[in-house]
């Protein structure tokens, strides 16, 4: 077995990998190496060929594609080395890790540290329990969209998408611009999942109908979908008696929320939040095992690339420095709590050594002027509006911590109307 | 019309239909197993508990109880050289109340009376002490070693490819639609297929929940099928070590109850409901399905999480009146032999069942079939190699024979592209059938991610385009078409 001793590993070639792998050069370390199991650099952006991207860093419209060719031209010229079609498949405890692929075989790589930069997946159909039958015809709204956008095949004619998701937003969009027939979004909820941007832009301008507090309560079909049976849900979520009715189609695309793919952190023996399912971090995205850094949707689902890319630049220039003289000791600790109207929020520990922004997302809407504040005066700002399907910031200096008494221990973020 | 000429005919390619033709092979004989689906297991036989049952639970004089305990020990004979998972995990049943204590007694003597070996009754605690997930609402439990959980795919699998080794046929999306006999229904002599016409002087009825209407179709009536449906739930592996023992509940007038175990892989199963339903076919599950399920499980396993459930799925139980396995050699067709009625514990009692059918065909059928040996009976097999499973060492050495080894196509299950690959060689035509023989989709993203790559590979080796490859047969094909040629289909 060919064991091999590089500075600074990152999982995943998506915009958090990229970014990570220009940060940890940047920084100084040697040899960085970007490992990506898919054939090509990029991550999900490879699939977004709508526009939006990189508002906040380039401060235009890119598509995903044009937006991570930037950054892998960067990273080229940075100097990192990328590996792709090879599959990290087996951690362990230490950090090291085994990759393979057709070429090279199975190799064990140890390096100085490591930045997991592994994404997200999607929910499937089971996870959230849609009785019936298993038709061929149902896909995530990402498998859906790999095949549109990458390889030209069309999944279907007649399409539901349950979830409103981002990616189910713009894939219904998509599949009517290629002349399918879209007959509706189902939310659970009684709030949409994606941004408000996605709605207007991919439902509204198309007259696509949106039902929100609506799901599907059954698929029908033996060999390919029929139809599914939609139903209006109580305030518990139930599906109320006597609203069901049935929608003929035959393609079901889920959009029903993505959850961070850490199966490698889980055997590195990184500590996981239940919340966010992704590696409990400080603001340097160090995770509970020292010489393990993490970033992107690997940690914490973002709504915008651009904060993405800039955590996984900041995740791979922190690994770079613990490899070559160890990250300055904290020496104070502050735990993040998340209060009021607060759902999820990264990182989840602060040291006072670093500025740090805490990212976090509301449990249900506010749709009026409201303040985010971190306690202690530490932060506050208005926002017009607070809603859970797009993600906020609050900034923190290092010294503003610093100066804190030395009882306080704890942070707590609130989201609060004014 | 193509006719195809054989000694036997095989209707249905289950657990029963398969481990039949294995022993069949091993006599020089021509024989056809024909399957409606495209992919097996396809009936039953994929959607059950997949408990190789002890043996306690029949009365005795019945052929439940002759049949389960032999199948038994059979499964863990042909483990070794069929090359299927069997994990050797024992049952509890467990008792709540002071008169499900008493039930426990009956069973236990009822083992004792069907042969079942090494038996025992213990207290709620000892159950603790070994299985701390067990509620402690339970007093006591009945314990026998010999039950065991097995692989259901990789078993049914395991005995249709070493048949097929030996020179057995198996012809799938065949679907036989009638029966040809003589004048009066006097002798047959084959089945009318969807394919064409397959001539034999020996037809197996081994048709699970539809062997009431192949039964029906050599004119004997005695067959009716109630079909009932049982629904389970799947969990992710992260909680699959609740429980190392299968778990029944006192078994109470409506059934055995819903059970909780950890399958062949590690995941959780629990389940099945019992529904009583008109179509045979229907193995869509409910919600209703799914709060039964978790309501049961957690009574034996309070533990079981919700929010880990990766999937879902149902069965069709072939219950009959009698309530006990039909297996007989009509007088009247001459050569035609029912094997029907065959429900839990079918699946535990099939290779005890083929072992008896080959007799009765010996003495009973001799005149019709000839029963030599088969000089290049070959008793073993192996399976595709289960790479998630190997040490570093030994996937090193598969690379290096094979680099399509090192080519993940599911991330999941971690499955290769060589073995997706030797699947297909082996007869895999279906994204469903790559899942039954390699696992790829089986796992916590349910082949969102490696669905299209199996796709993908499947059309490269069947040599078709893409869009022809199905999930499951049929009309279940994957795709439409490609996205520019839909604007010149124009709105059909
Ligand atoms: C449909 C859609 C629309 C979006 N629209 C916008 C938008 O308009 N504007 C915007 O700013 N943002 C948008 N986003 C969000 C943005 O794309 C994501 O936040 C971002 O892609 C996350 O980056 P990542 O690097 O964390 O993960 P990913 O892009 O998922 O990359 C993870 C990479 O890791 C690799 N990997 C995983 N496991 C392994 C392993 N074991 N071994 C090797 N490699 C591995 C994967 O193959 C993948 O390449 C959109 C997202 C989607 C899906
Ligand atoms: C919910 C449930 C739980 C169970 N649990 C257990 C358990 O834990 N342990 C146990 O031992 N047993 C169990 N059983 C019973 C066991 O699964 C069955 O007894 C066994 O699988 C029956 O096998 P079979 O080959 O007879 O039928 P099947 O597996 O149903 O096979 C019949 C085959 O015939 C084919 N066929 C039907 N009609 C035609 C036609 N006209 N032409 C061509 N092909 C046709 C079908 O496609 C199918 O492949 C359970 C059953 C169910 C439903």
């Amino acid at each position: 077995m060919t064991d091999i001793r590089i500075d600074v590993a990152v999982i995943g070639a998506g915009p958090a990998g990229v970014a990570a792998g220009i940060g940890a050069r940047e920084a100084g370390a040697e040899h960085v190496v970007v490992f990506e199991r898919d054939w090509d650099l990029g991550g999900i952006l490879q699939q977004c060929i709508h526009p939006g991207f990189g508002l906040h860093t380039f401060k235009e419209e890119l598509t995903g594609p044009e937006y991570m060719h930037r950054w892998i031209e960067r990273a080229h010229g940075a100097g990192v080395t990328f590996r792709t079609n090879t599959m990290v498949f087996r951690m362990e405890e230490d950090g090291s890790f085994w990759t393979m692929n057709p070429n090279e075989g199975i190799r064990h790589v140890h390096a100085g540290a490591i930045v997991l930069g592994m994404g997200c997946r999607e929910r499937p159909l089971g996870a959230i329990r849609v009785p019936g039958s298993r038709p061929a015809g149902i896909y995530t709204a990402g498998t859906a969209q790999r095949f549109v956008n990458m390889e030209g095949y069309m999944p279907g004619n007649r399409v539901v998408v349950l979830g409103s998701g981002d990616i189910g937003l713009i894939m219904a969009r998509r599949m009517m611009w290629e002349g399918a027939s879209v007959e509706g979004v189902f939310e659970i909820m009684s709030w949409p999942g994606g941004l408000r941007r996605n709605i207007a832009q991919c439902l509204d301008d198309y007259g696509i109908p949106f039902y929100l507090d609506h799901t599907v309560t059954r698929v029908h079909g033996k060999d390919r979908l029929e139809g599914v049976t939609v139903a209006k849900v109580d305030a518990n979520k139930k599906p109320i008696l006597g609203t069901e009715r049935f929608v003929a189609c035959d393609t079901l695309l889920l959009a029903v929320g993505l959850i961070p793919e850490n199966e490698l952190s889980r055997m590195a023996g990184v500590q996981i939040h239940p919340v966010t399912g992704g590696p409990v971090v400080n603001q340097c995205l160090q995770t509970t095992r020292e010489n393990v850094f993490a970033a992107g949707n690997v940690v914490i689902v973002y709504d915008l690339v651009d904060w993405v890319s800039a955590e996984g630049y900041k995740a791979g220039k922190n690994a770079a420095l613990f490899a070559l003289d160890g990250l300055p000791k904290a020496t104070r600790r502050f735990d993040v709590r998340g209060g009021e109207n607060v759902r999820l929020f990264s990182p989840q520990w602060l040291s006072d050594q670093e500025d740090a922004t805490i990212f976090l997302r509301v449990t249900k809407p506010v749709e009026q002027r409201c303040r985010v504040t971190a306690d202690h005066g530490l932060f506050s700002k208005t926002l017009r509006y607070a809603r859970p399907g797009e993600m906020n910031e609050v900034h923190i200096k290092a010294e503003q911590l610093r100066m804190l008494p030395p009882d306080v221990r704890e942070i707590t973020v609130d989201v609060e109307e004014e | 019309m193509i006719q195809r000429l054989f000694d036997v005919i095989i209707i249905g390619a289950g657990i029963v239909g398969a481990a039949l033709a294995r022993e069949l092979s091993a006599y020089a004989m021509r024989v056809a197993v024909l399957d409606k689906a495209a992919e097996i297991p396809s009936g039953a036989s994929r959607a059950n508990s997949a408990m190789i049952h002890a043996g306690y639970d029949d009365k005795p004089g019945t052929q439940k109880a002759r049949f389960c305990p032999s199948g038994n020990r059979r499964f863990h004979e042909l483990q070794g050289p069929l090359d299927f998972t069997l994990r050797e995990c024992g049952s509890y049943v467990c008792a709540f109340e002071e008169d499900e204590i008493r039930h426990l007694d009956a069973l236990l003597d009822q083992g004792k009376r069907n042969g079942v070996p090494g038996m025992e009754i213990i207290s709620g605690d000892t159950l603790r002490d070994r299985e701390p997930h067990a509620s402690r609402e339970i007093r006591a439990a009945l314990w026998a070693p010999s039950g065991a959980i097995v692989n259901n795919f990789e078993a049914v699998l395991a005995f249709m490819d070493n048949a097929q080794q030996n020179g057995v046929e198996l012809f799938l999306e065949t679907q036989v639609t009638g029966l040809l006999c003589s004048e009066e229904k006097q002798e047959v002599f084959g089945v009318e297929t969807t394919k064409g016409r397959f001539l034999a002087p020996v037809v197996i009825n081994a048709a699970g929940v539809h062997a009431g209407e192949i039964s029906r179709m050599a004119g004997e009536e005695s067959v009716r099928i109630r079909p009932t449906r049982g629904e389970y739930f799947i969990t992710d592996k992260t909680v699959g070590h609740l429980v190392k023992g299968f778990f029944f509940a006192c078994p109470s007038a409506k059934g055995k109850g819903i059970t909780v175990a950890s399958t062949a892989e590690h995941n959780l199963l629990i389940g099945p409901t019992s529904t009583p339903q008109t179509d045979l076919e229907d193995t869509s599950t409910t919600m209703k399905g799914l709060e039964e399920v978790l309501d049961g499980a957690r009574k034996l396993v309070p533990d079981i999480p919700s929010g880990a459930v990766i999937t879902s799925f149902a069965g069709v139980r072939a219950n009959t009146l009698s309530g006990d396995f039909n297996i007989a050699v009509l007088r009247k067709p001459r050569g035609f032999v029912n094997v029907a009625g065959i429900k839990s514990p079918g699946f535990t009692s099939a290779p005890a069942i083929a072992l008896h059918v080959v007799e009765m065909l010996r003495e009973e059928l001799a005149d019709r079939v000839i029963m030599t040996p088969n000089p290049h009976f070959v008793p073993e097999r192996t399976h595709i190699p289960r790479f998630a499973e190997l040490s570093m060492e030994e996937r090193e050495a598969l690379v290096r024979r094979d680099p399509r080894f090192a080519q993940i196509v599911c991330r999941c299950e971690t499955v290769t592209e060589a073995q997706v690959v030797e699947a297909i060689r082996r007869g895999a035509r279906t994204v469903a059938a790559v899942k039954i023989w390699t696992r790829a989709g089986a796992g916590r993203c349910q082949g969102g991610f490696c669905g299209p790559r199996v796709a993908d590979i499947l059309a490269r080796e069947l040599g078709i385009p893409l869009e022809e490859v199905t999930r499951h047969g049929g009309h279940s094909r994957l795709l439409v078409g490609r996205t520019k040629e839909y604007w010149f289909r124009g709105n059909e």
